[in-house]
């Protein structure tokens, strides 16, 4: 029994001193003199990781919205108010399914991606050869992919939202037979720009800092070996999606606790 | 405590977890001249390439490199230093992402401020050493592992540095291209007055070119000198590793009870 | 060539999701972006101010001209008392403007209606409406239809 606690008090430590090194390895990276050169490297960085999500953004973003706005009319129309599918499609997007939805997908397609690369770098010494040309691999390798998921993500997400409204709209309006003025009207006088767009945006921040985060540590200290890559690819994927849902009920309770 | 070479190794003691890789290791690496670090798996070569480079700190004692103690040196000191020093690692470490013509760039553009045209003709000069001028517009992926390592290796020469380490060049190459790389680290040796420093288990042509042998086993230096004399040593470790033979100093058999404790199915007791 | 595509569809990709966040702004919400601040304050009291709370609307004529910041009770009078912020620019609601609590819809949730009275004089910043109707309950409604169809027979 007492073992049982104190390897249950080991593992806590572990992971304490995981997050630790973690943190280390963000303020390294981070705190820099940005140069100019770093520019073109950021660029780089935001093509592979943004402009790469953005397929899967506006696929999965047609179909939401869609299924919203079917969901939507179906439940609606139980108690006669179809007008109000536009509010719930508008509501439903930009206060949660946006930020959440595509932190998830970003965690899976962008996340897992730059784990990799960066494992593999690791197991083939690219990262130790920078090391003995006198570069800094984390300042080199790591800043670039931080800071283009940082913009990325929130890019990403207003375009979901959109994409996904017009989605709703494709399904109420021009199929099942809404007005239009009453799915774009209600909308906007549901829909506040400060409370649900702005606080929408904010998770989107934080969810874009825990998924690069993550992604870049654990392909920075994985083994490496290919099954520590993979191992590592992993675990970026579950992690950041329980940091998305967990921090999201967090910021949800912050964000839209006080009004019922 | 004179220090006589471009590398001093005092009493370093190394540990990975509760096991020692090196016990108060002593050796020196003299200048201009190719030495070979050999041993037999797990006798720590690539550790003390790493703990030579800086990528790694000893647990106790002290590496000297250029006279410096690299341990006292911060992180913009040591990059100086690790420039006038060349690694050639044993997967080539080419970065992906850049053209074979972009990797050897790579250093020069650093470290050196060079017009556009000065860079390119030092490149293509490098890429001539290693015989690969015509393959530099090819990316890393389309070259074979014996042309990754040539690349590798003008790479790791571009700025002209005055030490070189080599981390197990000739494993996995064909006859051709051990060969190949036997000429060219000779070559470059005299050519650029280099000290080239290789970590090696291939003792035929590691011998072949060194003039020096480090011989590393059970934690320590087992033996030093150059090649000849180490061929010609009575000591059993060295001999056993110098003509290969199954078991001997080093066991073949890994710790284990006696056999017939361990078979299933006979009486004990 | 490649280059050029990749800082292309970078900037394509920034100015689509900048743009995205514009059509949220303007399209989406609305616009109402700032809390507009010659917008002024006035209270209410109500008998009963039977479901309303902070955010329902403030109309006239039915448009919308505030919201309700909070609903409490006035201690003094007893009563419920309703906070109201109006827009800065409906700056024509007489002294004697009557306030209603009403739903919109028959299940729908409830909102204040006002209607401006004949006086000159125009509310400002910290002023209160006594002329108040309060929420209809349903359970009073019928109560109350009983009683008439009681006496009626």
């Amino acid at each position: 029994m007492i073992n049982f606690i104190a390897d249950l008090g080991a593992i806590a430590v572990g992971k304490l001193v995981r997050i630790g090194e973690a943190l280390l390895m963000l303020l390294q990276a981070l705190v820099v003199r940005p140069k100019v050169s770093s520019f073109s490297r950021l660029i780089q960085q935001l093509y592979v990781v943004g402009v790469q999500s953005l397929i899967i953004m506006l696929v999965s973003a047609l179909f939401i919205g869609m299924v919203l706005g079917l969901q939507g009319y179906t439940l609606l129309s139980a108690y006669g108010s179809e007008q109000a599918v536009g509010q719930m499609v508008a509501l439903t997007l930009v206060r949660e399914l946006s930020p959440v939805v595509a932190a998830l997908l970003f965690a899976g397609r962008a996340g897992s991606a730059l784990t990799a690369e960066i494992g593999l770098m690791k197991a083939t010494e690219q990262l130790a050869s920078l090391e003995m040309f006198g570069i800094d691999p984390l300042h080199r390798i790591v800043a670039p992919r931080f800071w283009a998921g940082m913009i990325s993500l929130p890019l990403l997400v207003a375009i979901f939202s959109l994409v996904g409204i017009y989605g709703g709209h494709l399904v109420a309006v021009d199929w099942l037979g809404v007005y239009s003025g009453s799915y774009w009207g209600n909308m906007q006088q549901a829909v506040d720009f400060n409370e649900d767009v702005l606080n929408g945006m904010i998770k989107a921040f934080v969810f874009a800092f825990l998924i690069s985060w993550t992604a870049l540590y654990q392909g920075y200290s994985c083994t490496p070996t290919s099954q520590g890559i993979s191992a590592a690819t992993t675990r970026t994927v579950v992690y950041s999606s329980l940091a998305i849902l967990g921090f999201d009920f967090i910021l949800t309770a912050l964000m839209f606790g006080g009004t019922v | 405590m004179m220090l006589e070479g471009i590398i001093d190794i005092r009493n370093i003691s190394f540990y990975r977890g509760d096991r020692a890789v090196f016990k108060n290791l002593n050796c020196t690496i003299a200048a201009g001249k190719i030495t070979a670090i050999m041993g037999p798996s797990g006798s720590g070569k690539t550790t003390l390439l790493r703990l030579i480079g800086g990528q790694l700190k000893p647990s106790q004692g002290q590496v000297y490199l250029f006279g410096q103690d690299i341990a006292l040196l911060s992180r913009k000191q040591l990059n100086h230093l690790r420039s006038r020093m060349g690694v050639l690692f044993q997967s080539g470490a080419l970065f992906t992402d850049l053209s074979v013509f972009e990797n050897v760039a790579f250093p020069l553009r650093e470290h050196l401020n060079l017009s556009s045209e000065d860079l390119y003709n030092q490149v293509l000069l490098k890429l001539e050493a290693v015989g690969l001028r015509g393959a530099r517009g090819l990316m890393p992926a389309q070259l074979s592992g014996g042309m990754a390592r040539r690349v590798a290796l003008a790479r790791a020469v571009a700025i002209e540095p005055e030490l070189i380490l080599y981390d197990e060049p000739f494993a996995g190459q064909d006859p051709i291209a051990m060969a190949v790389l036997q000429r060219l680290i000779k070559h470059l040796n005299t050519q650029m007055r280099l000290t080239s420093v290789l970590v090696s288990h291939d003792i035929a042509e590691a011998c072949a070119i060194s003039d020096q042998v480090i011989l590393l086993g059970e934690g320590r230096v087992l033996a030093q000198g150059s090649p000849a004399e180490l061929q010609a040593s009575d000591d059993p470790a060295v001999k056993q590793f110098i003509h290969g033979e199954a078991d001997g100093v080093i066991p073949f058999h890994f710790a284990a009870p006696p056999l017939q404790e361990e078979l299933k199915g006979l009486n004990h007791d | 060539m490649r280059k050029r595509w990749l800082e292309l569809s970078v900037g394509l990709m920034i100015v689509a999701g900048v743009s995205a966040l514009i059509a949220l702004a303007l399209q989406v919400s609305g616009g109402n972006m700032s809390r507009n601040t010659q917008n002024y304050a006035i209270t209410a009291l109500f008998e009963n101010a039977a479901g309303l709370g902070p955010k329902a609307k403030v109309t006239m004529a039915g448009v919308t001209v505030g919201e309700v910041v909070a609903v409490g009770i006035d201690p003094n009078a007893l009563m419920a008392q309703v906070q109201m912020e109006i827009y800065g620019q409906v700056d024509y609601l007489s002294i004697d403007t009557s306030a209603s609590i009403l739903t919109s819809g028959l299940l729908g949730e409830k909102y204040v209606g006002l209607t401006v009275g004949a006086e000159d004089d125009v509310l400002v910043d910290g002023d209160v409406i006594e002329d108040t109707q309060s929420a209809l309950v349903l359970e009073e409604l019928i109560g109350q239809f009983l009683l008439n169809f009681g006496d009626n027979t």
